[in-house]
């Protein structure tokens, strides 16, 4: 079992790295190749116009820029679209990320360095957060998934789950012999553990205010002291409360793995449509008043 | 009798259908709680183990009381004690069960427990990002429709009321700056983009900027753009040529790229031509290395020049673009054909005829007078003479200089005026009555001649005798000494008409006020290094010298001439002032009294 995970491990890392090595960097070299046109260009440009986006330079490279947002946007539709051959989509995802950084170059070169607080610096603005954002998830496609495996072992998300509920319910049946005290404890680890949470948990993997690490502090406390029936259910919640903190914790960061594998996506997705408004007004405006 | 409870416990499958348990109860009484031995077993931590005791006490009547101060739920009210009556079910909650009290078959009193639905156990997709946010694709569309609306449709809708609301969302669509010309424009879009799509065109400029010619019309333009927050009184601008004979003229500049560019522009309806080509807004100066970084670099005193077509580009070839042009190819400064100034040829009836004519070609002039500039400059002669009894309190007092007859005026020379600028010895006196000499009104020949003809009244008193006159006009009379007479007219002879043009270079402009023209400072050029008056010993001598004249100084280093200058065209020739150097707008007032705005020179050819 251990050598059949380990080589599906290692394939998992070559599928993971090959988006970026993609026919021996193809479109690392051409990203290289039209950053430095780019840029050779706007070295040697002449004319007495300062360097920006109404030179003919600038009209130039803005639309390569622009034709560029909107073919990287095509891959939210190319994504959906499952095809083989040529144009895999493997492809189009290596040339997404090599361009895409690529427009950190055109697009700057574009602005001749011309920034104002102006919808057209809004868009510009917007173009990084979206490459910012984007590269942040190159590298959690190429990191995380490893990380995420190697939490759950040869568990799976539901069978986490499961043994949540099983413990709950073994918890549930344990405390029946309680007094009103102790069962309130033991209700707080029951109903107001929060597995996931909300945004800023996820992202942090801090749960330090668990309700479950707090009712089973206090059944500690409780059973230190408790006698008879009373005294043996505690032990035994003490007992199964431990194993759920421990189930909890895997769980956790499970979804702490997987809110960064995925948090990107909630940036870049929505300043991508943001851009491509801002974009829109940007172009529009600039040809309104010509 | 007392009345049974039939309790019917109801449990749920996680199949779907229920679980039906009955039992009676006979002793009018249930304990409710969690511990197993209660008569109602509610297995829910919620719930005390022995937490509330159900009582019937009479009819159809029960009581339902907690005995560890715990509250429970009656309809949707906490209580600790309540008294129910059967005919009206009501609803008792402990923790996660309800019991439903209510009349039972048989009398008794039934009583349904129902565990309530228990939520949904967590599912998988708990452990995605998305069950902690909106959903990606909500948020993505309200961004960009909040954009749309911001940044697009507000200004846009703007443009069309912007002259009534006191926002102007489409400032945000500025590129940059505008000049400190312009800058009082800021907040008026729609002064130069006056059109939706439409590239600036020339009309939005020249709203301002065109030279009508009229002084009042000019004095409210300035009120005008005063009153706008405008800090200078607008440069004001004659067409260079007219704009169609402009367009033929201008070739598609040299360079490949050059060409691609210009014709994608006319193809989008962003001609090359326009004011807006050359005078750009929105834009900074380019860095320049030499240039310290100053707030003018933001935001430059006046719109940036980019030449789209530079003098040499157009006045090169031209015949070949523009075969009725008269003008002579200046492809660079050495290349600058020689002069051709405006030559009186001659007369038509009273008018002068004018022609340009090259000084290469040694015209001469006839202006119709006779005079000697080497007599009048001749140190050791008579009029120098003449000069030291003038005296010095007079502006004389030796030999004649140029300023002793040709007065400055801004950068040229007041028009010869016969009685100020020769009377001193020149007498115009042409009879004697008793002690009083009578002179000729100089300035009111026409008034004179028209006497002498009979055909006016005597404007002035003295009463002319007309053979005094003929005498005059005789040879060696007192007219012949400066004027050409021709034979015939009631007098017998009559004076030739005379122009003396106080400009001859019609599209070149001259300062002789600039000191490297007015012989002050090395190198400085004095007025006979480009006049050759002291050798000249007819009027017919065209004094006017040949550009070498001004090569001498104009292209030179200062290696090369002591009084190097530039030789840039438009050291001369204005672009916006045909005629007329350069203008700031200091210089307006000074270049209106050379030359009325707008007015050519007289016998200035068709372009």
């Amino acid at each position: 079992m251990a050598s059949v995970g380990g080589q599906s491990q290692r394939r998992k890392r070559l599928t993971h790295e090959s988006f970026l090595r993609h026919h021996q960097f193809l479109f690392l070299k051409v990203a290289g190749a039209l950053c430095a046109v780019a840029i050779l260009a706007y070295l040697t440009q002449g004319g007495r116009l300062s360097p920006g986006g109404g030179t003919a330079l600038g009209y130039g490279l803005g639309t390569v820029a622009a034709g560029l947002i909107v073919w990287l946007a095509l891959l939210g539709i190319r994504k959906r679209a499952v095809t083989d051959g040529h144009y895999s989509l493997k492809a189009w995802v290596s040339a997404h990320v090599y361009l895409g950084l690529s427009l950190i170059v055109v697009a700057t070169l574009h602005t001749g360095f011309h920034f104002g607080w102006n919808v057209h610096t809004l868009a510009y603005g917007l173009m990084l957060v979206v490459i910012v954002s984007g590269a942040f998830g190159v590298w959690a496609y190429v990191t995380l998934p490893d990380r995420l495996s190697d939490n759950r072992g040869e568990t799976t998300r539901k069978q986490m789950l499961a043994e949540l509920q099983a413990l709950d319910e073994l918890i549930q049946d344990a405390a029946q012999p309680l007094d009103r005290q102790a069962a309130e404890v033991v209700r707080l680890s029951l109903e107001q553990t929060d597995i996931g949470g909300g945004f800023w948990r996820r992202m942090t993997g801090n749960y330090d205010n668990c309700a479950t690490a707090l009712a089973l502090r206090q059944v500690a406390a409780l059973a230190f002291d408790a006698r008879g029936a009373q005294g043996e259910a505690l032990k035994q919640i003490e007992v199964l409360l431990t194993r759920k903190a421990a189930a909890l914790a895997l769980a956790r960061r499970q979804i702490h793995i997987t809110a960064l594998l995925e948090a990107w996506l909630f940036v870049h997705v929505p300043a991508t449509f943001a851009l491509l408004a801002a974009l829109t007004a940007h172009i529009v405006s600039v040809f309104f008043y010509w | 009798m007392t009345q049974a409870i039939t309790l019917r416990l109801i449990t749920r499958q996680a199949g779907g259908g229920e679980i039906v348990r009955t039992r009676r109860i006979e002793t009018g009484q249930a304990m409710i709680g969690r511990s197993p031995d209660c008569e109602i077993y509610l297995p829910d931590l919620a719930v005390d183990r022995q937490h509330a005791l159900l009582r019937i006490i009479g009819e159809g009547q029960v009581s339902v009381e907690s005995l560890t101060g715990e509250p429970f739920i009656v309809n949707d009210q906490t209580a600790l004690r309540v008294e129910l009556d059967v005919l009206r079910a009501a609803v008792v909650t402990f923790g996660e069960f309800d019991l439903l009290i209510a009349q039972g078959g048989e009398g008794d009193i039934a009583i349904t427990v129902m565990r309530k639905d228990e939520e949904n156990p967590p599912s998988p997709s708990l452990f995605s990002l998305k069950a902690a946010m909106f959903g990606r694709r909500r948020m993505a569309w309200a961004f960009a429709l909040t954009i749309l609306a911001l940044c697009l449709i507000a200004p846009m809708a703007a443009g069309f009321y912007s002259r009534h609301i006191h926002i102007q969302p489409d400032r945000q669509w500025s590129t940059g700056p505008l000049s400190k010309a312009h800058a009082f424009l800021e907040t008026d879009c729609k002064a130069c983009h006056q059109k939706a799509f439409v590239a600036v065109r020339d009309e939005a400029c020249m709203s301002c900027h065109q030279d009508r010619g009229d002084a009042t019309q000019i004095a409210a333009l300035d009120a005008r753009l005063k009153a706008k927050g405008s800090p200078f009184d607008p440069l004001l601008v004659s067409n260079h040529a007219d704009h169609a004979r402009l367009v033929k003229a201008t070739p598609l500049p040299p360079t490949l790229g050059g060409k691609v560019k210009t014709l994608f522009q006319v193809a989008l309806n962003h001609p090359t031509d326009r004011c807006a080509s050359c005078h750009r807004e929105h834009t900074t100066a380019p860095p320049d290395p030499n240039v310290p970084a100053t707030a003018d670099i933001v935001r430059p005193g006046r719109p940036t020049l980019v030449v789209v077509n530079d003098c040499q580009s157009c006045h090169s070839n031209l015949k070949k673009r523009l075969p009725s042009t008269s003008l002579i190819d200046t492809p660079d400064w050495s290349r600058h054909p020689d002069f051709r100034p405006v030559i009186t040829t001659g007369f038509n009836g009273p008018q002068p005829r004018l022609q340009r004519i090259a000084l290469t070609s040694r015209p001469r002039e006839a202006n119709g007078l006779t005079f000697s500039h080497r007599l009048h400059m001749d140190a050791a002669g008579g009029v120098a003479r003449q000069g030291q009894v003038l005296g010095a309190a007079r502006g004389y007092g030796g030999a004649l200089t140029c300023q002793s007859c040709h007065k400055a005026d801004g950068g040229g020379f007041k028009a010869i005026e016969m009685e100020r600028d020769c009377g001193a010895c020149h007498s115009l006196a042409f009879a004697q009555v008793g002690n009083e000499l009578k002179t000729l009104r100089h300035h009111d020949m026409r008034n004179i001649v028209g006497v002498l003809r009979g055909a006016q009244s005597p404007a002035s008193s003295p009463s002319i005798d007309p053979a005094v006159l003929r005498r005059a006009m005789a040879p060696g009379g007192l007219c012949v000494d400066c004027h050409t007479i021709n034979n015939g007219g009631v007098l017998g002879g009559e004076i030739a008409p005379v122009h003396l043009a106080n400009r001859v270079m019609p599209w070149g402009d001259f300062n002789h006020s600039v000191p490297a023209h007015a012989g002050q400072g090395a190198g400085a050029a004095a007025c006979v290094d480009c006049h050759k008056a002291t050798t000249s010993d007819h009027s017919s001598d065209v004094l006017q010298s040949g550009i070498a004249t001004c090569t001498a100084c104009h292209g030179k280093t200062e290696q090369q001439a002591a009084a190097a200058a530039s030789a840039e065209c438009s050291t001369c020739h204005g672009f916006h002032q045909p005629g007329r150097a350069p203008q700031t707008p200091q210089d307006r007032t000074l270049a209106a009294t050379a030359l009325p705005a707008g007015v050519k020179p007289r016998g200035m050819p068709a372009f």
